[in-house]
Parts: C-alpha cells; structure tokens; sequence
C-alpha cells in the first residue's frame, strides 16, 4: 500500500510545473503554449492527489477533478482562438499578436 | 360662499392645464373660447361671493378657509388658505371682470397668430396668478401670487420669442420685478421673526409692538415690492418696455392684473405702514414724483401704448399718493375706475394698431375719427375718464384723491395736493395729445393706404400675413369679440364711478371700511375745491392738447430732451449697475479665475495624465511579458513567505 513517500510526487509535480512554465514564457507558437499550460495543470494535480492520499481524504481529488474540468473548458477555447487565427491566416505566434498593447 | 370662492381660484389654472395638456387636440380658438369662459366663471363665482357677503353684517364679513397645511417649520406652519372679505372680493370682481373682457378680446386680437393656444395658457395662468394674490389668506400665499404674477407677466411680455426687443424687455421687468420680490420676501422673513406668523389677522394686532426700526424695515420691504410690481419710482423703467407684448397683455397687465398689485398689498398690509408712518409718507412721495415724473415723460413719446403706458405710471402714482396718506378707499376706487378706462384705452388703441397693420407710432396715424368712428368714441371715453371729467368714472376716484391730500394735515399733504394738480393738468394734455394726434385732423398718408384703399396688407403686429384669406380679413374696427368688449368697458368707464360721490354716497368707502378703515375724511369744502381746481386743470390741459395738436395740427413743438430720454433713468442704472457689474466679472475672471481655479485644476488634471501616460507603456500587448510578470510575482511572493515564515 505504501508507495515512495509523498516527497517524490512533489518533486515529479514540481518538475511538471516548472516545465510547464517555461514552455509558456519561451514558446510562441500558441499550440505549444496550450500544451504546457496542460502540463502546468497537470503538475498541480499531480500535487493535490498526492497530498490527498498523504492524508488520506477526498478533498484533493475532487480538486484535482474541478481542475481537469476547468483545463477541458479552457482548452476548447483556446483551440477554438487557434481555428480562428488559422481561418484568418494569421501567423500562429502570440508576439504578433498585440494590439492590445497601451 | 367659500366654495364660490374656491372656484373663482382655480377655474383659470383649470383652464391653464388643460389648454396646456391638450395641446393640438384643441383648436385655436377652442382655447381662447375655454380661457374666456374658465375666466368668465371666476367672474360669476366673485360675484356670487360678492352677493354672499353682502348678506352678512357688516363686521363680520371676514372668512377664512383652509384647504390644507402646506409646510411646517418648526413651530411655525403655513397653510393654503384664502381669506374672503371686502377687500379681496372688491379685487377679485375687478380682477377677474375685466380679466375676463381682456381675454375675450384676445380671441379677435390674436386670432391667426401661430401660438394661440400658449398665449390663452398663459393669460389664464395670469388671472389666476392675480386672484391667488389678492385671495391669498397669508403673506406667503400672497408672496406665492406675487411670484407667480412676475412670472406670467415675464412669459407674456416676452410672447413673441423671435423678437429680441421682446425678449430684452421680459428679462428687464422679470429682473426689476426680482429686486421688490426679494426686498419683499426680506421684510416677510422680519415679520416671522418678530410675530412667529404670517396670517394676516395674527400678523396685524402685532404691527404696534415691532419696535422702531423693524416696523420701518418692514414696512420699507413691503413698500419696496410695491413699488417693483407697480413700476413706481424707483424701479419704474420696465413698464414702458413691456409694451413689446400683445396689446391685450399690456390691457391684462394695466388694468387687472399686475401693476395694481402694489397698491393691493398697501392696502392690504396697511397696519404694518401704519406702524411706520416715515415710509408711508414715502409712498405717497414716490407716487406724486411718479405721476409727475411719468405724466410729463408720456408728453412726448410717440409710440401709442408708450403714452397709455406712461398714463398708468402716473395714475398709478395717485393711487400710492393715496395709500400713502391712509385714504386707502379712495385708493381702491381709483384703482377699479383706472381698471375700467385703462383696459378701455389699450384695447381702443389695439383696434387702431390692428386697423394699421401693427403701426404704434402716433406721428403716422391721423384723421382716423371718420374711419373708425366707434373705437373713436371708445378712445375718446377712455381719455375723458382719464383726464377726469365729469361724469366719467376718473372724475369720482381721481378728485376724492386729492381731496384726501389736501385734507391731510400739514405742508406735506399741501405738497402732495399741489402735485396731483399739476398731474392733473399734464394728464389732460397727454391724453388729448395722444386722442388729437390719432384721431383728429387729415388722415395721412399712411393711414390712407391702410384704410381708404381696397388693399389691406393686415399684418397683425409682426406677424404673418393674411394674404389669401380675404374672408378672414377684419377690416375696418375688427371682430365682435374685440368691439363688444371695449364697449362693455366704454360703458364701465362711464358708470364705473357713480357707485361712490364723496360726501353723497360712499358705497365704496363703505365696503372697504371694516379691512381698510380710512385715515383722513375730507370735509365738503375740500372736495369740492379739489374738484373744481382739478377740473379746471384738466381742461386746461385739454385745451392745450387742443391748441398744439388739434386746432392746427401742427408738427410736434421742440420736445425736451429730458423728457424723450426718460429722465435718463435707463442710461443712469446702466452705468450705476449694468456696466460695475459687468467690469467686476470681468476683473473676477481674468484675475480669480483664470489663475486660481483654471490653474490649480488643470495642474491637477495635467498631472493624473502625465501619470496615466506612464502607466500605459506597461500594457505592452505581449502575452509573455504578462506571463513572466504573473510567474515572478508568485516567485517573489513564494520566497516572501518561506523566509517570514
């Protein structure tokens, strides 16, 4: 029943995160900012189920469940942005998009 | 009795609202036909009050009615609430008889004028203004009529918006009106502070027991409102300007409603001058230097209505003399005969403008006695009375005046006397003038091509013509609205003043006598000297009209300047108020303004925009950034915590 001791699922959860994180400043392509925006996700979910066994309670899971549903939502819009930037061949690259800029 | 008197109130404003609130739904007409009937039964309901209180004894003829309570204060509370006796009754008759004759003779007179429907709103709004004055059972019900008087008076004088004159003219008497307006409200404010009340019959027994210098600024606030809304010296100079509305205004604004406003509420208030007999003789002062100053101002004006309305300064002015030397029944007579041949001569003269296509000027007119032989014996009448000949009604009131100056003790009443006299004799020879000049000699060319030929291009005064509309062409004396009417008041102005003969019969004196009891009684021998000399004087002055303009018609002899500039009182407040005023902004914007407030706020401004500026360059519009920005910020928070913790 013991597996590695909850330090380890932090350390891979951590490591996801960081990865994550870097794939989103650095990428431009909006494809792969998608993806790590997942990663980053799944990082932290990682890191609540663990805990949620660590102490053995619910809570984390139904966390981590939210949190799926939440990345499910936000990546149909976010494929959704990518279809319409292809439609209207736009360069897929976020540092050209910026008129939103002051 | 109340409830006749209710009625008398509210019928105008009943018909005001709904001619305001139909608006297209009636016709042009239709709102005349209401504004005349709605008046027409504040008329009937003021003579059945009339008959009701004749029924009671003498002194018990004053009554009282509350609708509700309209505002408290503290202790103090004000209620809604008119008061019937004598006085207010004797207004009311007067107020709504001839108001009612004016405005069916505004159907006539503005018929075909694109705004019917809002000059007859505004009419009734004015008689009602009136009877809310004179009904009022408060001085704050009186001040609201006060207010509300001023208001329509601005409206109708400014009738004609397009005209700048016109609207220059209504801004001037709303704005001359404003000074007595708040000199009056100042002397109320006393008066709550000194009695706790503004109810007459509470106010009154207390006049005594002001003390000196609060009996005189009251009664000083008072005078000074009167003196406003009657065009007495000093505040005189918007009347002659308020020619520039429709003739039937200037008759509303003479005759019944307005102007008589000021000698109503020194009547009305006479305990309170009586508490402060310095400022009462300062009313009958201002009014002889009134009649005076405005009968010889009236012997050289050539604009018709100017000369009537000079004429109504200066019987206005006998009608403070009167006030002001407590023969406040005489006063009141005065005032209804005035309103009679007033109302007679403005609407006389309204057929003859109407007759010339809106031609005022007298130099023009000329031989018009054949041409419009009914509105000359109209006008005729109306001068007579004015000028005080018997039988006509001017006789009666005017000469008891002056009885009562000259029975009035001391130098001051003998003065007064002698200014009347002289009054007398210039009112006869602006009268005549103005009837000569008009009426007498040649017609001349103008009148010629307006009235001999076939052509009559009838602009009404400064309105669209009616070329077309042959059928609807007045020619000649106009409608019957307009010549029933001046000979319903031609009759008046002949019979108006028998009701009263001094020392024969005083019917007048007699119902005025339990609210205004008269301060002086002039003895036989005074009356009859007064009238004597008054009539002679009037004559004479006649006779000089006569011999200048009549007999030879010749042109006009040199006139004074003095005269033709109005004694200079326009040119002397303009450069006293007008222009100080206008230096005193200019120096406030240029040396207050600009620097301190233009300077402090725009600093102000320019700083938040130069901050707003700065900030704008970190929204850079490149996601990354904004994602680094978020992931170091939880970075450096993350590290916060660890090493606090």
């Amino acid at each position: 029943m013991n597996g590695p001791a909850v330090t380890w699922y932090l350390c891979v959860a951590a490591f996801l995160f960081f990865t994550g994180a870097l794939g989103v400043l650095i990428r431009r392509s909006p494809l792969i900012v998608l993806l790590s925006l997942e990663l980053m996700l799944n990082g932290a979910n990682l890191a609540l189920i663990a805990f949620s066994r660590f102490h053995g309670r619910g809570d984390g899971q139904i966390f981590a469940l939210t949190v799926m549903a939440v990345a499910a939502s936000e990546v149909v819009v976010g494929l959704g942005l990518i279809v319409a930037m292809a439609r209207r061949k736009l360069d897929l690259d976020v540092d050209k998009l910026r008129t939103l800029r002051g | 009795m109340i409830a006749a008197a209710w009625i008398c109130l509210f019928a105008p404003l009943a018909a005001a609202l709904a001619i305001t609130l139909a608006g297209g739904r009636l016709t042009r007409r239709g709102a005349g036909y209401l504004a005349t009937t709605a008046v027409g039964i504040s008329f009937v309901a003021a003579v059945v009050t009339f008959a009701l209180l004749l029924g009671d004894s003498p002194h018990d003829r004053s009554h009282p009615s509350t609708l509700w309570r309209w505002l408290t204060a503290g202790s103090y509370h004000f209620d809604l609430r008119i008061l019937v006796d004598p006085l207010s009754v004797f207004m009311m008759l007067i107020v709504s008889g001839v108001g009612c004759l004016i405005v069916a003779y505004s159907i006539g007179y503005m018929d075909g004028d694109d705004e019917e429907r809002r000059y007859f709103a505004y009419m009734a709004l004015f008689v009602f203004s009136m009877l809310l004055l004179v009904q009022g059972g408060n001085l704050l019900m009186l001040l609201a009529g006060w207010g509300l008087v001023g208001l329509s008076s601005y409206l109708l004088i400014g009738f004609w918006h397009d005209r700048p004159s016109a609207i220059a003219a209504a801004k001037k008497a709303f704005v001359m009106n404003a000074i007595g307006d708040a000199t009056m409200a100042l002397a109320l404010f006393l008066v709550i502070q000194r009695t706790g009340s503004l109810d007459f019959e509470k106010v009154f027994p207390q006049a005594g027991t002001f003390g000196g210098w609060a009996a005189n600024l009251i009664a000083l606030g008072l005078l000074g409102g009167a003196v406003a809304k009657s065009a007495q010296l000093p505040l005189q100079t918007w009347l002659p300007d308020a020619m520039e509305g429709p003739t039937p205004v200037s008759a509303l604004i003479h005759a019944a409603t307005m102007v008589t406003a000021g000698v109503y509420l020194i009547v009305r208030t006479h305990a309170l001058f009586e508490a402060a007999p310095k400022v009462q003789e300062l009313a009958a002062g201002l009014g002889a230097a009134t009649l005076l100053i405005a009968g010889l101002i009236a012997l050289v004006q050539t604009d018709i209505k100017r000369v009537i309305a000079y004429s109504t300064m200066s019987q206005i002015g006998y009608m403070f003399l009167a006030a002001g030397i407590g023969a406040y029944a005489n006063s009141m007579f005065h005032l209804m005969t005035h309103a009679f041949f007033k109302a007679l001569l403005f609407m006389a003269a309204g057929i003859v403008i109407h007759a010339l296509a809106g031609e005022q000027d007298l130099r023009k007119m000329g031989g018009l006695r054949t041409l419009l032989p009914r509105t000359y014996w109209a006008f005729a009448i109306g001068a007579l009375a004015l000028a005080g000949m018997p039988p006509f009604s001017g006789f009666f009131s005017k000469d008891s005046i002056l009885a009562a100056a000259l029975a009035n003790n001391g130098w001051y009443g003998d003065v007064l006397w002698a200014a009347g006299m002289v009054g007398t004799f210039l009112t006869g020879l602006y009268a005549f003038r103005m009837l000569f000049m008009a009426f007498w000699g040649e017609p001349s060319a103008f009148v010629r091509e307006h009235l001999m030929t076939g052509s009559h291009a009838h602009a009404r005064e400064g309105h669209a013509q009616h070329d077309g509309h042959e059928t609807h062409m007045h020619t000649g004396e106009g409608p019957f609205s307009m010549t029933s009417t001046v000979t319903v008041l031609a009759v008046l102005a002949v019979v108006g003043g028998w009701i009263q003969f001094a020392g024969l019969w005083t019917l007048v004196s007699d119902w005025l006598d339990p609210v205004a009891p008269s301060l002086v009684d002039a003895s036989g021998v005074q009356e009859a000297v007064s009238s004597i000399v008054a009539v002679l004087l009037g004559l004479a002055g006649i006779g000089v009209a006569w011999w200048i303009y009549g007999s030879r018609r010749a042109a006009a002899p040199r006139s004074w300047r003095v005269f033709e500039r109005k004694f200079w009182f326009d040119e002397l407040y303009d450069a006293l108020f007008y222009r100080p005023a206008v230096l005193l902004s200019q120096g406030l914007l240029r040396w207050i303004e600009q620097p301190l407030v233009f300077g402090s706020i725009g600093e102000i401004a320019a700083g938040f925009r130069d901050l707003g500026l700065g900030a704008r360059r970190l929204q850079t519009g490149l996601v990354r950034t904004y994602a680094l920005a978020i992931a170091a910020s939880l970075a450096v928070v993350t590290v916060v915590f660890v090493v606090v913790r």
